[in-house]
This record gives C-alpha cells, structure tokens and sequence, in this order.
C-alpha cells in the first residue's frame, strides 16, 4: 500500500469520537479514502478522508483488515471521464508525455476518476505522481516541467523516490535543497535518491 | 482563499532577500524581503480557510526559540502542514543568512 492509492471499505466504527459530521458522512455515503504518507500503529494505514470542502480535510487510521478494495493511481491514468473540464483535458493532452513512464492521478482528479464523485471544478489543478526509482537528472527534469507548463491548467507532478516525495517543479528549479515528504515526516534534502540521514 | 496579516518583534533588516518553497498542494511559496527594524510582518494568503488562529500559535512557536531578523514575508500556502511551514521558513532565513 502506497500514499495516494485510495481505499475502500472504511466505516464510521472506525472513526474517533471526535470526527467532524462531514468525515461520518462521507465514510457512510461509501466513499474511499487516501493512504497518507505517515507511520500508522501496528495493523492499520495512515489515511486522510476527503470532504467537499478544500479545507475538509481528516487525518485517520484504518484497519487493514477493512480493506475491500484499493486503486493506485495507476490505475486512473486510462480512465475517460464524461465530464468537460481543463484538469480532464490537459490529464488526455499527457497521456502521450508520460507513455513510456510509470505515472498516475492523484489528489482531485484522481478521487473523481475512481468514484465518478464531482471533485473537480474549472479551476482545479492536475495532481500527477511520476514513480522515479532512478534519479531523474535536473537537466530531465526542467525538459518534463516546461512540457507540463504549456498545458492549460496547472499540474503539480510529484517524483516518487525510494525514499519520498519531491515536487518536480522544485527539483527542476535548482534549488539546492528541495522538499522531501516521508513517512517519518518532511525533511530539506540535498539528494531525493539518497535516504534521509 | 483568505489573506492573513501578523506582526512580530524582531532584531534588524538583513540585506538581501530569497524566495524559497514551491507552488503546490502540501506545500508553501515564501518570499522574504528586509524590513523595518524591530519589525516582522507575516501575510499569508491560503487556499485553507478558518485557520487564523493555528498560524499564529505557529509563528509564536518559531520566533519564540530565536528573535528573526526584521523581514517583510509573504506566504502562498497550499495546504502545507505545519512541519512543513517551520522547514520552509527555516529554509528562507538560512538562505537571508547566507546573502
């Protein structure tokens, strides 16, 4: 199980007390949630429960036995969706890009191509993760960014290395030190490729 | 999106500025300008509503373990945890540092 990959099967018997009514009625209604990139206890995955609001956002843990089904990102890359919107638009523009990469739909787009859920709206952004077991070189990187930067709505890729998260944009930048996302938690690292010391 | 302004004692304007972070969900864009001595203003523009009150206890958190240099900063958050925020930050003032 990997960050972004979405999983069904949660109940509200598995939410604290303490979750908002939004969380419950999302988690009632069936929807799935988002592996997080967080340590969980022993038996369970760190997931976050999506509202419709952007703000509603709900920090969880699932229990793996729940699990009914899970869909990566992967997965949603070939998904035609019905609706008319630029993030759906420029998602079919990069099909062609990425075809020779290990690439998916995360965040909004992602949500709403698994479930046919309205997530996205007009002025929504394209979440990509581009799975980089091998460094991908700065030079590589700013050649990929200025072809995503011609599309018609914003597109955050992130590069998924064996050891986290890094945004491409940042990486492509020349920033000395870029932003790793964890498990353990973000960290400013000079090598993405590199484990974290 | 809501705009965000806080105030904080601070030592002296340093002379150059930096532009650190990233525009991108889960993270955050700052840009660091010198100020007016004695002077830190903060304003923050966020995609995340209703959350006033948790950047200030984050800021009062930061500048509590060290007085910053006297800076103009502007924030694009994007959803950024506050872990993330405190890098960022920490980020742009090494950065100041090194001018």
């Amino acid at each position: 199980m990997n960050a972004h990959d979405l999983l069904w099967g949660m109940t509200p018997a598995h939410l604290p007390a303490d979750a908002p009514a939004w969380v419950l009625e999302a988690i009632g209604a069936g929807h799935p949630v988002v592996v997080r990139r967080a340590i969980a206890e022993p038996g369970h995955v760190a997931v976050g429960v999506r509202g419709r609001l952007r703000e509603q956002r709900f920090a969880a843990q699932m229990p793996l036995p729940a699990v009914q089904r899970r869909v990566a990102p992967e997965a949603l890359r070939g998904v035609i969706s019905p609706r008319d919107l630029p993030a759906l638009r420029t998602l079919d523009q990069l099909r062609a890009v990425l075809a020779q990469e290990s690439w998916g739909v995360t965040g909004s787009a992602g949500f709403e191509l698994a479930t046919g859920i309205e997530a996205l709206h007009a002025q929504s952004d394209l979440d990509l993760i581009l799975r980089t077991p091998l460094r991908l070189e700065r030079g590589d990187a700013q050649d990929l960014l200025a072809i995503l930067d011609t599309a018609e709505c914003a597109v955050d890729l992130q590069l998924q290395t064996p050891f986290g998260a890094v945004a491409l944009r940042e990486w492509a930048n020349g920033s000395r030190r870029v932003l790793l996302k964890t498990v353990s938690g973000a960290h400013l690292v000079v090598d993405p490729w590199q484990a974290v010391a | 999106m809501e705009t965000l302004s806080f105030e904080f004692p601070a030592g002296q304007p340093p002379k150059g500025r930096a532009l650190v972070g990233c525009v991108g969900s889960g993270d955050l864009e700052v840009l660091l300008e010198p100020g007016t001595a004695g002077v830190l203003t903060i304003q923050v523009q966020t995609s995340v509503n209703g959350a006033e009150q948790r950047w200030q206890h984050l800021f009062e958190r930061i500048f509590q373990e060290q007085t910053p240099p006297a800076l103009n900063i502007d924030i694009h958050d994007f959803g950024a945890t506050p872990g993330v925020v405190r890098l960022r930050l920490e980020q742009g003032f090494e950065e100041i540092g090194h001018d």
